[in-house]
């Protein structure tokens, strides 16, 4: 089970599936014309036989191991850092507000790329011209805590 | 009053000095984009449209295409110095610009690419101007059969040309066009895959999309790669020597015609122009095995090739409200979000809007040249730069415009989910391309068959019977069955790489 394609082929299958069997609650025709249901069941009933043929060819010819293409080591931690860092900011911005929580997650991709206390003065500088664009130039309002930043 | 009164009133618009500013500033990021590896015109794009919401839409727009042509200019300069493209259109320009490099000439190749590119980009809205209105007013006669099967072609030429294997086009094609699905359908007003989510009650929002999988897709797998900063050779003398002007100015002549006529094909994309450019002028020379080698044609050619492309892909968009490649798409999504509507009746809606911007185009060239000449070796320092700096600004911007779009952090998670699905169908070479624009089409696609089986009673192949509508849509099913058969011969290599742009 080391071949990613199968996966991808039945996470899309298993996805197809279940829009399928949704669109089957909707009315595929009507006596006043085509139905809500009628574009959803061709579509995902296309994805489906795409899927199955997308998985034979990855058991017979087209085999795309983990090892080959997802990085290792250290690019595979900046990977995760990444993503960490996007959930940590939907977690802590409601209440720490954009610039907090863009400070803390600049840091965090910041670090270890130059000295600790570079990092905490670019992620600072970065996060306030980025609200400062976007709040004050553009006028659209960012996540901010109790005090309105 | 005809397109040249229009055209003028156009540019009465353009000039003010805030459009002027949101041209300068566009171009400039276009620029910036193309010079920086490790984000594409698409990507560059999508970042940015939160920072238009507050704009005018012609300021909006004029901005946003402002970046799509500018990055065309910019992919060249790193092709040259550093052998790196920019993005993927300037591919091929490394073949010979960056031999002319290590021979000293860098200047040369980036004078010539830059006189190219605007010879290219302003001849090619030129023919957007002479083109556009005619086609525009054709397009109004169309009903919506005529409409499901130009669509459904752009949608083959797409799968067909993009992407290793038609399965995996087929299938991005067919994922963009489910996600289109969620929210009220656009006849029955009947909530869909909603699960009673206000999130999803709307449908997902094209941006978010676009944000993730172009956006933050690209931020993943750039970050893995190990960009390197490399120092740019010093650029001088810009101009090209006398006896190499003739055949320069023919190349790009030739080069002009073929980027804009590439371009009104719905579904190619801007790398092919350079390709086919490139092969052209080795085949017409008279000494071939100049090409590699530092042959100023090779670079000539296919520069303008881009450019030109790029005024000739904004036709259909602009008559037909078709995206020919995924820029374009995000500027029709960017359009829509300015509550406007591509198509034929753009051109007699909103004038003012259409004509100013396509003034400032020309206006936008004419600040490229400038950038670009005097000022290349400028751009040179730009690529030292380190990626490692640079992404997780880039990765800021991108979340706090994501939560602009509707002051939402589940609009964040959603992208964060759509980044993850672009990044694994990137592993496993399923094309990002076919997704977007799919999805940006599937409301109307579904509308106009929708209507095209009430017409005829239910009876699906009956389209075939409308002359127009029969046409295209026995085109696309050729079109999908020769490319089905150059799969499996394994015949398209070199259009196989997943095109961003």
């Amino acid at each position: 089970m080391k071949n990613l394609n199968i996966w991808v082929g039945v996470f899309t299958l298993a996805f197809a599936g279940f829009v399928f069997w949704q669109a089957l609650s909707f009315e595929y025709y009507s006596n006043i014309g085509p139905g809500p249901g009628l574009f959803p069941i061709w579509l995902s009933g296309m994805l489906i036989v795409l899927s199955l043929f997308f998985i034979v060819n990855a058991f017979k010819s087209d085999k795309i191991y983990f090892s080959d293409v997802f990085p290792k080591g250290k690019q595979r931690s900046k990977i995760i850092r990444i993503l960490a860092s996007i959930v940590l900011f939907i977690l802590i911005s409601p209440y720490a507000g954009f610039t907090i929580a863009g400070i803390v997650v600049l840091f965090i991709l910041f670090f270890g790329e130059m000295k600790w206390y570079k990092a905490i003065g670019t992620s600072v500088i970065t996060t306030l011209i980025i609200f400062l664009v976007f709040k004050s130039f553009l006028g659209v309002p960012l996540p901010v805590n109790a005090f309105g930043w | 009053m005809d397109s040249l009164g229009f055209l003028l009133s156009g540019f009465e618009t353009a000039l003010t000095w805030q459009n002027l500013v949101f041209c300068l500033v566009g171009v400039t990021v276009g620029m910036l984009v193309g010079v920086l590896p490790g984000l594409g015109p698409s990507a560059g794009t999508a970042v940015l449209i939160p920072l238009t919401f507050a704009l005018e839409p012609i300021s909006a727009i004029v901005m946003l295409s402002g970046i799509y042509y500018g990055a065309m200019y910019g992919g060249t300069i790193t092709s040259v110095l550093i052998n790196t493209p920019g993005e993927a259109s300037s591919v091929i320009t490394c073949l010979d610009g960056h031999p002319m490099a290590k021979q000293g000439r860098a200047g040369t190749a980036l004078g010539i690419s830059a006189i190219g590119s605007f010879i290219g980009g302003t001849f090619s809205i030129l023919g957007l101007v002479l083109v556009g209105p005619p086609l525009a007013n054709m397009a109004l006669k169309f009903g919506p059969p005529e409409f499901f099967a130009l669509m459904l072609l752009g949608m083959t030429m797409v799968i067909g040309l993009i992407g290793k294997s038609i399965i995996k086009g087929m299938m991005a094609a067919v994922f963009g066009l489910i996600l289109a699905l969620v929210g009220l359908d656009p006849v029955t007003g009947i909530p869909r895959f909603a699960f009673g989510q206000p999130y999803l009650m709307d449908g997902f929002d094209f941006v978010v999309i676009a944000m993730g999988l172009f956006g933050l897709s690209e931020i993943l797998i750039s970050a893995e790669q190990n960009l390197k900063a490399e120092k740019p050779p010093k650029v001088k003398g810009l101009l090209p020597s006398r006896e190499e002007w003739m055949p320069s100015l023919k190349s790009i002549g030739r080069g002009t015609g073929l980027g804009f006529l590439i371009g009104l094909i719905p579904g190619t994309n801007s790398v092919i122009p350079p390709i086919l450019s490139y092969s052209l002028e080795k085949k017409i020379a008279k000494d071939p095995s100049r090409f590699g080698k530092g042959a100023i044609e090779g670079v000539a050619g296919p520069e303008t090739a881009n450019n030109s492309f790029c005024g000739g892909a904004l036709i259909p968009l602009f008559t037909l409200g078709i995206p020919s490649s995924p820029t374009i798409a995000i500027l029709l999504g960017a359009f829509i979000m300015h509550g406007l509507t591509p198509g034929p009746t753009l051109f007699k809606e909103n004038p003012d809007f259409v004509w100013g911007v396509i003034a400032s185009m020309f206006i936008g060239n004419l600040i490229l040249l400038i950038m670009n000449l005097p000022m290349a070796g400028l751009w040179a320092k730009v690529t030292m730069i380190p990626f490692k700096l640079l992404f997780p600004i880039i990765l800021m911007v991108l979340i706090a415009g994501t939560y602009t779009i509707n002051n939402s952090l589940w609009d964040v998670g959603a992208m964060l989910v759509f980044g993850l699905i672009g990044y694994i169908f990137k592993k496993v070479d399923i094309p990002i391309a076919p997704i977007v624009l799919t999805f940006v089409l599937g409301a109307l696609m579904e509308n106009s068959l929708m209507q095209s089986l009430t017409i005829f009673e239910g009876d699906f192949f009956a389209l075939f019977k409308r002359p127009l509508s029969g046409t295209l849509l026995v085109l696309s099913i050729v079109i999908l069955l020769l490319s089905l058969i150059a799969g499996f011969r394994k015949k398209k290599d070199f259009l196989a790489s997943d095109i961003d742009m």
